[in-house]
């Protein structure tokens, strides 16, 4: 079966659960790959998807207002972006929508969106409502669910989301959509400016 | 008499060294009593022949050197004859000196104390040289000239010469004079001969009978040059004057005559052959044509359809071809047979002895022999005289060519051509000095690598063919009067064309780009010492169309120039600050440049960062075809079988620099470098067959780059002169980034190709494939990525990395801006700065004396991760940078748990900010350059994986500390 490797990033306020998040997804599972990772910054996991394993390459980045400028390194070449806010903070949504802004705008073509609400298990103190959430999912064409980290809920779901819109891979183009094949890459030697 | 008296003092002489060979020779081991009356016998003919010479001497030599002396051409043959005689003399007065010695004491004598036993290879030998001196000036008429000469003299004396030889008949006076100098001396041969046959009678003993054997064979001898002399005076009497003077020579004796043993000259060419024991002469009326002995070779193989009953000889000669026929098979055999045998006595240099009749023994001369032969045909070779390995005619072996005009080849010849290694020195008609190739030849012209050192003083290292320069080759002319340059490129028909790079020494100027019959043609980009780069085409050494003119302060120019590089015409300028202006450049003598235009005001950030990097080459010289030139001899090497001997012809030579001389010289004395590897093919092949793994293969390939002979090093020393030759100097600009970086990993994947293609070669060879490199088609990049840069880099790494630090020069600044900027807080101070929370502070680290605060302590803090981090400069490696950055990271991660006194799995939103710490304390200078570096030369397959999210981490750190609120923070 035909590795590809999926370039994730993780986007969203700082606080919102991003790493737990992935964190859960990562240990849910027993790996026999017990791959590197970079504390809860970088993880990867390999999941079967169709007649394919993706391996999620998960990129955290900093939360950070200050650190939002640096961002674009992090989610170039990036397959999909899982953009995470926090149900109990309206804030955190708002946020979320910048960021959905800035990868429409510069972010890789075709793009995989998932939209994580993070923290449903605290849903008594919500301020984001389900409803207002998928309908911003809906209007940008993106993945949504309400997760809860802390209680693994819909945390498998929302990668398998992802998953299923990675289109699979046409043998004779490679991977237009930032998906790459292991090992393989036409790479650009370009110097990029900094 | 002065013969008299030198002849007593020579018998003096002769006496004490006689006694004293008798003396050494007592006790040895043949005990032989000789009855009194043979020698009784023997001594009376030694008496009677002495008295013999001394009245032949007295008689008919000192005559006969007397008259001999009036003809010039006769005084060195007679001074020989002299000397012969007299030796001859003193033997035979030794001999007798100590058989009278001895018989007057009444002695038994042994048979080994008999002088003519002792001496008895003396006796041969003067006795030979004798009849040859007697020979010699017999058959170029000698005695019959004399006779002429002093012909009153000889015939008051004739009767006395009659007497002497006991003659009664009436011959004519050179005949008597010929026979007192022959017969009396064959008799007395003869009579030592018939002596030791009647000692042997009465004993067996071997060395008696040996010594009787060598007076036989020496009897035989004398009779067989006798008889070659006669033959030889009447053939010189036969053919006519004109042919006689061009051929008869004193030692020259004929051996054969096809009037003797028939063959005849195919197509008629000539009438007659002769063969002489030193040349082989065809005749025709009054002409002759002869060829060296030592330069004729005999093929009998030939056979003629037309007529299968002739039998033919093929004599083959440097310039000619003469086909001999035979009506019988036993002509042929004999005329091959005598040929041959004569070729083999002139090359060893001296006749057989006895002449002939050793058939059983003696064997043919060799095919390949070491011979001299001027040429005399038109053609190449015209008046040129070869010295060395001939075979069939032909120059072939080691061999030196020296022409008329001066010209010189010393080297490897192959069937009559230069072929192989070789050295040719070719005089320049201007000055008194010579143009030297040493290089590879192929049938007669330079083929492969060579170097030439011109007469002029410039240098040519690089590949010939068909005598001229074709294919990669670097031409360095470094006479100061003329304009020095420097040209590494391509060549066609020893004219530059295709990829090449020019320097200028003295302009300063380096043109980069295409060639043409010499000229400047094509896309090319040229960069001066001021900084200033064009990009453009070029027509016939003029550039045409619009181009790039790219100033050092980052003013791009895009449009319309003159042939001369000058701006003119419509174009584009955009200024540093992003500002542009459009419209047409005119140049004028008294205001200079001016426009009119549009100038634009707006300017758009990105586009002004992209004009100030603008990549100039690389679409315009695709990389693969850049150093075909190089590459290709290496594959075809390859691809032919990596023969050991052609390894020089396509791969080059190994050139000592006087630095490795004396380290080659060190080698007299020390242990050697243990770490060299074998350069010659064949031992490359052996060693890497036998590898399994990967790593054998890597330490091999670690030392292969470092061993000078070793084909490898070799490419790689290429490599890197055209890598300078391009990048380095007035290269070294930010411009040409993408060229340089783009080659280097070129130059990786080539150099894997060709491991991969010995490993196949050394596969073929033992009969296994091996299978180190070639797990998978998709993994052929990584393998140059992780085997070959690695090794390679080093070299390269001082003119690539200036590139990425002139690249990021701007962004480099604004960043050491920051550390410096950051480097002023304290580490509390930083760290509350950076949003650190305040559980993660490894405080604990610093340690406090009482009037210490927390916030004056610096540099205390994730001191271990900063120090690791330094250590990013200490490699050029790509993948060991990347590993330093990875164990950065784990120092950071051990620090927090300590804190935290639990593993604490950092997420970015805590990881960023102590990563920005770490890198602004470790205040590594260029870090954008290094980052880029590592970037772009690291294994593509990491891309999106561990080492890119750490590496991109450490560029968003890199990044942040450029920032304004960084650089112009104040606390």
């Amino acid at each position: 079966m035909a590795i590809r490797e999926l370039k994730v990033c993780l986007l969203g306020d700082t606080g919102v659960g991003k790493s737990s998040i992935v964190s859960r997804f990562v240990q849910d599972h027993f790996d026999h790959n017990i791959s590197p990772t970079i504390g809860a910054s970088f993880m990867t996991k390999t999941v079967p998807s169709g007649n394919e394993l993706h391996k999620f390459l998960i990129w955290d980045t900093a939360g950070q207002e200050r650190f939002h400028s640096l961002a674009p390194m992090y989610y170039r070449g990036s397959a999909a972006a899982v953009i995470v806010y926090d149900i109990t903070k309206q804030d955190t949504f708002h946020t979320l929508k910048k960021w959905v802004k800035e990868l429409k705008e510069h972010g890789p073509e075709n793009i995989v969106m998932a939209i994580a609400g993070n923290k449903c298990d605290l849903s008594d103190t919500r301020e984001v409502t389900m409803k207002d959430a998928r309908e911003y999912a809906e209007s940008i064409g993106a993945i949504v669910v309400e997760t809860s980290a802390k209680n693994a809920i819909n945390v498998e779901e929302l990668f398998q989301g992802i998953s299923r819109r990675i289109p699979p891979l046409d043998p004779h183009e490679n991977g237009s959509n930032g998906a790459m094949k292991l090992g393989r890459q036409s790479f650009q030697s370009t110097t990029r400016c900094c | 008499m002065a013969t008299d008296t030198s002849f007593s003092r020579r018998l003096a002489r002769r006496e004490f060294r006689s006694s004293k060979d008798a003396r050494l020779s007592v006790g040895s081991s043949v005990m032989k009593i000789i009855s009194s009356t043979s020698v009784e016998s023997l001594l009376t003919a030694e008496e009677d022949f002495l008295e013999y010479l001394s009245f032949l001497s007295t008689v008919a030599l000192n005559a006969l050197l007397r008259a001999g002396a009036v003809d010039p051409g006769n005084v060195k043959l007679l001074q020989h004859f002299n000397e012969s005689f007299h030796g001859l003399w003193e033997l035979i007065s030794a001999s007798y000196k100590t058989l009278k010695q001895s018989h007057e004491q009444n002695l038994a004598l042994d048979t080994d104390e008999l002088y003519l036993l002792q001496q008895a290879p003396g006796f041969v030998h003067i006795f030979k040289e004798y009849f040859e001196s007697v020979t010699d000036f017999m058959v170029v008429k000698g005695f019959d000239r004399a006779a002429k000469q002093a012909s009153s003299y000889w015939k008051s004396n004739k009767k006395v010469l009659r007497q002497m030889i006991k003659d009664t008949s009436d011959g004519p006076v050179h005949v008597l004079l010929q026979r007192v100098f022959i017969d009396p001396f064959r008799n007395h041969v003869q009579h030592y001969t018939l002596f030791l046959s009647n000692l042997t009678e009465d004993s067996e003993a071997e060395p008696l009978s040996d010594v009787l054997n060598t007076f036989v064979e020496l009897q035989r001898h004398i009779s067989q040059i006798l008889d070659e002399a006669s033959q030889t005076k009447i053939l010189w009497s036969q053919i006519s004057n004109k042919l006689t003077l061009a051929l008869c020579h004193p030692e020259r004796r004929l051996q054969e005559d096809s009037r003797n043993v028939p063959v005849a000259v195919a197509n008629g060419r000539y009438e007659r052959v002769l063969l002489f024991n030193d040349m082989l002469v065809f005749l025709q009326g009054h002409e002759s044509k002869s060829f060296d002995l030592k330069t004729v070779w005999v093929d009998s193989t030939v056979k003629q359809k037309s007529e299968p009953n002739n039998y033919l000889l093929r004599i083959i000669t440097p310039e000619d071809e003469v086909v001999l026929c035979a009506k019988e098979p036993q002509c042929q055999g004999l005329w091959l047979w005598k040929i041959n045998q004569l070729i083999r006595q002139v090359l060893n240099g001296s006749r057989d002895y006895p002449l002939w009749g050793k058939a059983g023994e003696v064997t043919n001369p060799p095919t390949c022999r070491f011979s001299t032969y001027t040429f005399r045909n038109e053609g190449r070779f015209k008046e040129a005289t070869y010295e060395g390995d001939m075979s069939w005619g032909k120059p072939h072996g080691k061999g030196t060519l020296k022409w008329a005009d001066g010209r010189n080849h010393v080297g490897d010849f192959k069937f009559g051509q230069e072929d192989g290694f070789g050295i040719c020195l070719i005089p320049n008609s201007s000055q008194d000095r010579y143009d030297c190739y040493k290089c590879h030849w192929r049938s007669g012209s330079m083929e492969g690598y060579g170097i030439c050192e011109y007469a002029d003083e410039s240098v040519y290292k690089g590949y010939f063919k068909d005598n001229m320069r074709h294919g990669f080759g670097i031409l360095e002319c470094g006479a100061p009067d003329t304009n020095p340059f420097k040209y590494t490129g391509n060549w066609d028909r020893d004219k530059r064309s295709g990829y090449g790079v020019w320097e200028s020494k003295n302009k300063g100027e380096r043109y980069i780009g295409m060639w043409l019959n010499n000229n400047r043609h094509g896309p090319a980009i040229i960069l001066t010492d001021s900084g200033a780069c064009y990009q453009g085409i070029f027509n016939s050494n003029k550039m045409v169309g619009t181009g790039i003119l790219l100033s050092e302060d980052s003013t791009m120019y895009e449009g319309e120039f003159t042939e001369d590089r000058l701006m003119a015409g419509k174009g584009k300028l955009t200024f540093s600050n992003g500002f542009t202006l459009v419209g047409t450049f005119n140049r004028n003598a008294s205001l200079g440049l001016h426009t009119q235009g549009v100038l634009n005001t707006t300017s758009a950030h990105e586009d002004e960062t992209t004009k100030r990097k603008f990549q100039l080459g690389a679409e315009l010289f695709p990389v693969e075809e850049r150093w075909n030139g190089i590459f290709e001899p290496f594959l075809k090497f390859l691809e032919s079988g990596c023969q050991g001997e052609t390894e020089e012809f396509f791969l080059g030579f190994h050139v000592k620099s006087s630095k490795k001389l004396q380290k080659s010289q060190e080698y007299l004395y020390c242990e050697r470098d243990k770490d060299e590897v074998s350069g010659k093919i064949e031992d490359i092949i052996k060693e890497i067959s036998v590898f399994q793994k990967q790593e054998d293969l890597q330490l091999y390939l670690e030392k292969a780059f470092k061993s000078s002979h070793h084909p490898f090093k070799k490419l790689l020393k290429i490599l890197l002169l055209v890598y300078q030759a391009t990048y380095s100097g007035v290269g070294a600009n930010l411009h040409l980034l993408s060229m340089a970086q783009e080659e280097i990993k070129y130059y990786g994947k080539k150099l894997l190709e060709f491991c991969r293609a010995l490993l196949a070669t050394a596969g073929e060879r033992n009969g296994h494939r091996n299978c180190i490199l070639d797990e998978d088609e998709e993994m052929s990049d990584t393998w140059a990525y992780t085997l070959i840069l690695p090794l390679i880099l080093p070299r390269f790494h001082p003119d690539l990395f200036m590139l990425y630090m002139l690249y990021h020069e701007q962004e480099d600044g604004f960043y050491w801006q920051g550390i410096i900027r950051l480097g002023h807080l304290t580490d509390t101070k930083l760290l509350e700065f950076l949003d650190v929370q305040k559980q993660l502070w490894p405080l604990k680290d610093v340690k406090l004396t009482t009037n210490q605060r927390y916030s004056i302590v610096r540099h205390k803090c994730f001191h271990s991760a900063t120090e690791c981090l330094q250590k990013i400069i200490t490699t050029v490696d790509p993948k060991e940078k990347l590993e330093i950055i990875l164990k950065t990271y784990s120092e950071i991660e051990r620090t927090v748990s300590r804190v935290v006194d639990k593993d604490y799995k950092l997420p970015m939103d805590d990881l960023l900010p102590l990563l920005i710490y770490v890198v602004s304390r470790a205040g590594i200078q260029h870090l954008g350059a290094e980052i880029n570096f590592i970037r772009d030369l690291m294994d593509p397959s990491n891309r999106g994986g561990i080492y890119d999210f750490l590496l991109t981490a450490l560029e968003s750190c890199y990044e942040h500390i450029q920032k304004e609120e960084i650089r112009h923070y104040t606390c």
